[in-house]
């Protein structure tokens, strides 16, 4: 017998067993059907750390025949303590007999000393039918709870509570749909609680998940830092057949720097989805738009960049506390100017640079080899606009439950850039994005510093946000 | 850690050798190295260096590197060697003007000496100008240009331009030492071979008495040690040299035998000045060397990535292996739009008598024989008995909701034995006013449909 935790959840069919497997293991590989009898096999979810398991989800086949079951283990009156006997020899008499499948799967795993999740669906009515496979389980003598999940809108709850709070020592509500680190934790407690045993375990289990969900968030913020930067310094170039520059090469560039940042993007996106082992995401999503929606509209930077005045803002600003730098160095024998010419600077500078994306540049004409280079990202708006998106990204991947099949829809959300951009994170986000466009080699360490910044960004996000994003 | 370790781990992690799960493995096989990430990577790097193409990236970069310091060592050695020997050229009738000399070893070093310090400040930005006025530069741009090496180097790897710098840093320090070391030896051996006599000599209006002030200053580090390497002032204002008159003065001439002493000045300004500072600088650029080689290798793309994989504990939530995918494959099954008005039999799975009485209201539909419940609570023989009476035309109202089971289908397939027609009804909860939706209809057809038989027929909208 295995001596960690097992929990064997099961039910009856289409119940939305798969799903809270699914959710809980956060594995969107679980075939998730509404016909019947999608899972044939029990299937196994350990939460493994360093190769030992701490604890084990076993997805299983619903009840098909729960009442010749039944009927063949009451047909003989046994002590309660010759049950789990009793059991196992259907189990030995049946296991290859396919008209119980279903039911040995799912009671194998029971008589090995898993614990029962059963599943029930409250948004339909209670049926005597249940009482049956609850019977079933009742005759295991194993540790039970049940999971109240609520497929659609209508409420039968408190009826089915009535009759589970008679057959189950807990009963719990769970949406798969909507799980978060919250909701997740709450349910490990409640399974931790079936089993004495089972309390320590499980304990170190939702210590070290609530770390993973860290690490996944600190590696999502890393990879959204590099993205910010190889974005930023992104060069593009194009060699010149002649020594003229054609109006076409200089489309032709344009295009090319603007799809090499967009496949930036979007490589960005696909690592983070496997950070959140979202590995089968279906998306529909409008591309990093610099026509369809002017990039450097009004439009566009109300949804993630800033406005001209709140980039001119910015942009003084920072420059102004670099020049006070020079003030202070002067002991303030400059009278000031370094600030004040500082900021006039930064904030022209910002102004006209708001419909920029990048200077087309001929270069190497000294070596006798002509190119054309666009890059790096000259516009000011644009790392607002990608780190907004990136974020918006990342926020949905990270509370997106893996129990859901649809495609994700990311159309960018009026709300997201106020929830998150505030005046301190402009600043400090400003001071890199300076340092990112310098055509320097930017430090591993300020990457990280940067990545730091977009987690307490992340961090401004609050569950409102998601609320309205829903 | 050396260049090699940052080449190998950049080919390595270009190339993905191993899992997380490996990465992992690793971290906890060597522990002791948790805390001391360079020696971790040079141990990662010394378990997959096997799986690299050879010759390895990191064996080509470090050879070119030696050969081209050690050629470019070797010419710097004899430009110092040729440049003493030029400025320390005696014709017999003029004296050697030792600023000259003074110029090479003590003015030009700490000159290029503080262009490599503010070039060392300032060696994060990528033009840096500074670096461009390094002659080390230049050569070795040529160098590399004659090789076709730098091109070649590029279209696999782009080095961290900042350890590049530091790498051309070093390297130019290196060269400045061996080309000092070829004045001194050609000070030395010229001050062996030939019998100089050195004098000074300038446009400037400088008294010997300043001279001898700065020349004291200059010669501070060794005046206490070795005071004859310092010029006596006497000696200073015999051997000053106009060069009006075309004519050595008769003081030169009267104290010519002391004109030579000048050479234990040079030989300390020299050791001091173009060895000793310079070999100094020599390790504080190693030391930034070694800095910049450590932060590029935390720079490297994936090694930050590695290390947490290595560090943090592996965890893993997912399913061990793969689910096998369910096919099913749905045959056309008759469908029934209207209800008769009359049934033999009416009977409900897992329906009580009161919800088939309101149902039959609702529907409109009566049975001449028996209106029961099957399924739910009943035992199975109770079921095979209600069956077994059945004949003639059999209603059966399922619930939509809850999805068709084997338990149910076995007592279809057990009625159809005996009765004439099955109509299965799949019904909607109280709250939908009886109305099944869509998609649960639609899974009761699919079901349905793997029955093979022409007496079966279902009620759809």
């Amino acid at each position: 017998m295995k001596k960690h935790p097992r929990f064997a959840v099961v039910g009856h069919p289409n119940k939305g067993k798969s799903s809270i497997v699914s959710a809980l293991a956060m594995d969107d590989s679980v075939q998730i059907s509404d016909m019947p009898g999608t899972t044939q096999k029990q299937r196994s979810f350990p939460l493994k750390v360093d190769g030992k398991v701490l604890y084990e989800l076993i997805d299983t086949p619903g009840f098909q025949r729960p009442r010749q079951v039944l009927e063949w283990l009451q047909k003989e009156k046994v002590s309660a303590e010759k049950r789990e006997e009793r059991i196992r020899l259907f189990i030995n008499k049946y296991e290859n007999d396919e008209r119980f499948n279903d039911e040995i799967e799912l009671l194998k795993p029971i008589v090995e000393g898993a614990g029962i999740i059963y599943i029930v669906d409250a948004s339909k009515p209670y049926g005597q039918e249940y009482e049956t496979e609850m019977e079933i389980l009742r005759y295991t003598g194993q540790p039970s709870m049940a999971l109240i999940n609520h497929i659609e809108e209508a409420d039968y709850a408190l009826e089915w509570k009535r009759v589970l709070g008679q057959y189950f020592k807990m009963v719990r509500t769970f949406n798969p749909m909507s799980v978060n680190l919250e909701n997740h934790i709450s349910i490990l407690e409640s399974m931790a609680q079936l089993k004495e045993e089972w309390i320590r375990p499980v304990k170190e289990a939702i210590e070290l998940f609530e770390s993973y969900h860290k690490q996944m968030l600190e590696k999502s913020c890393e990879v959204i830092s590099h993205l910010i930067y190889d974005a930023l310094s992104y060069k593009e170039r194009l060699s010149l057949k002649n020594e003229e520059v054609q109006e076409s090469e200089k489309e032709e560039i344009e295009q090319k720097y603007q799809a090499s940042l967009r496949q930036l993007e979007r490589r960005s996106q696909k690592k983070i989805e496997e950070i959140w082992n979202h590995k089968n995401l279906e998306k529909t999503q409008n591309i990093l738009a610099f026509e369809e929606i002017d990039l450097f509209s009004k439009e566009a930077a109300s949804v993630f960049g800033l406005t001209r005045q709140e980039l001119v803002v910015t942009g003084a600003t920072s420059a102004a506390i670099a020049g006070a730098g020079i003030d202070l160095l002067f002991m303030g024998h400059t009278l000031l100017l370094g600030g004040a010419i500082g900021g006039l600077v930064g904030g022209v500078g910002a102004y006209f640079s708001f419909d920029k994306l990048s200077e087309i540049k001929l270069l190497g004409q000294k070596v006798g080899k002509h190119y054309l280079q666009m890059g790096p990202m000259q516009n000011r708006n644009f790392p607002y606009i990608l780190l907004g998106r990136a974020l918006y990204h990342l926020f949905i991947i990270m509370h997106r439950s893996h129990a859901l099949r649809s495609a994700v829809e990311l159309d960018e959300g009026q709300a997201f850039k106020v929830e998150w951009l505030n005046d301190a994170l402009k600043k400090d986000l400003e001071r890199y994005h300076q340092l990112f466009r310098k055509e320097i080699v930017v430090e591993g360490e300020k990457l990280t510093e940067y990545a730091r910044v977009v987690q307490s960004a992340i961090g401004n996000i609050d569950n409102k946000v998601l609320n309205i994003l829903n | 850690m050396d260049l090699k370790l940052y080449l190998n781990l950049y080919a390595l992690l270009q190339r993905d050798v191993s899992t997380k799960e490996q990465q992992r493995a690793f971290g906890l096989e060597h522990a002791v190295l948790k805390h001391k990430p360079i020696a971790q990577l040079a141990a990662w790097e010394k378990r997959y260096i096997d799986l690299l193409k050879r010759p390895l990236l990191s064996e080509r970069v470090t050879s070119y590197l030696y050969i081209m310091t050690f050629l470019l060592g070797t010419l710097s050695f004899i430009l110092g060697l040729f440049s003493g020997i030029a400025l320390l050229s005696y014709n017999g009738h003029e004296p050697v003007n030792v600023v000259y000399f003074m110029a090479m070893v003590i003015f030009f070093p700490l000159f290029t000496m503080l262009l490599a310090l503010f070039a060392m400040f300032k060696s994060r930005s990528n033009s840096n100008i500074l670096m461009h006025l390094t002659p080390a530069y230049w050569m070795e741009k040529i160098a590399a240009r004659f090789a076709h090496k730098e091109e070649s180097f590029k279209k696999h790897f782009n080095m961290d331009p900042i350890l590049a710098k530091w790498i051309v840093l070093r390297r130019a320090q290196c060269m400045a030492l061996l080309f000092s070391v070829g004045l001194l030896l050609a000070l030395l051996g010229t001050v062996v071979t030939r019998d100089l006599a050195f004098a000074w000599s300038t446009t400037l209006k400088i008294t010997p008495d300043g001279f001898y002030a700065f020349l004291n200053m200059l010669a501070f580090p060794w005046r206490e040690f070795i005071p004859s390497a310092i010029p006596s002032l006497e000696l200073i204002e015999h051997s000053q040299y106009f060069r009006l008159g075309e004519r050595l003065s008769n003081e030169m001439i009267t104290h010519v035998e002391q004109l030579g002493e000048w050479w234990k000045f040079l030989a300390m300004a020299t050791l001091f000045y173009a060895l000793f500072l310079r070999t100094i600088l020599y390790l504080i650029v190693t030391i930034g060397y070694k800095r910049a080689l450590k932060k590029s290798i935390f720079s490297l793309e994936g090694t930050s990535l590695l290390l947490n994989n290595m560090n943090k504990p592996f965890i893993t939530t997912g399913a061990l292996e793969g689910e096998g995918v369910v096919f099913s494959v749905s045959k056309d099954v008759q469908m029934l739009r209207e209800l008769e008005s009359v049934y033999d039999f009416i009977q409900g799975w897992a329906l009580s008598s009161s919800f088939l009485e309101v149902l039959n209201e609702v529907m409109k539909v009566k049975a001449q024989h028996q209106v029961v419940e099957v399924g739910g609570s009943n035992t199975l023989s109770q079921d095979s008995e209600i069956a077994r009476k059945s004949f003639g035309k059999v209603l059966l109202y399922v619930k939509a909701w809850e999805p068709p089971t084997l338990d149910i289908l076995d007592y279809i397939e057990l009625l159809l034995e005996y009765a004439g027609r099955v109509v299965i009804y799949p019904v909607g909860t109280e709250n939908e006013g009886y109305q099944a939706k869509e998609k649960y209809i639609q899974i009761w057809v699919d079901k349905i449909s793997m029955i093979d038989t022409s007496k079966i027929w279902i009620k759809v909208p």
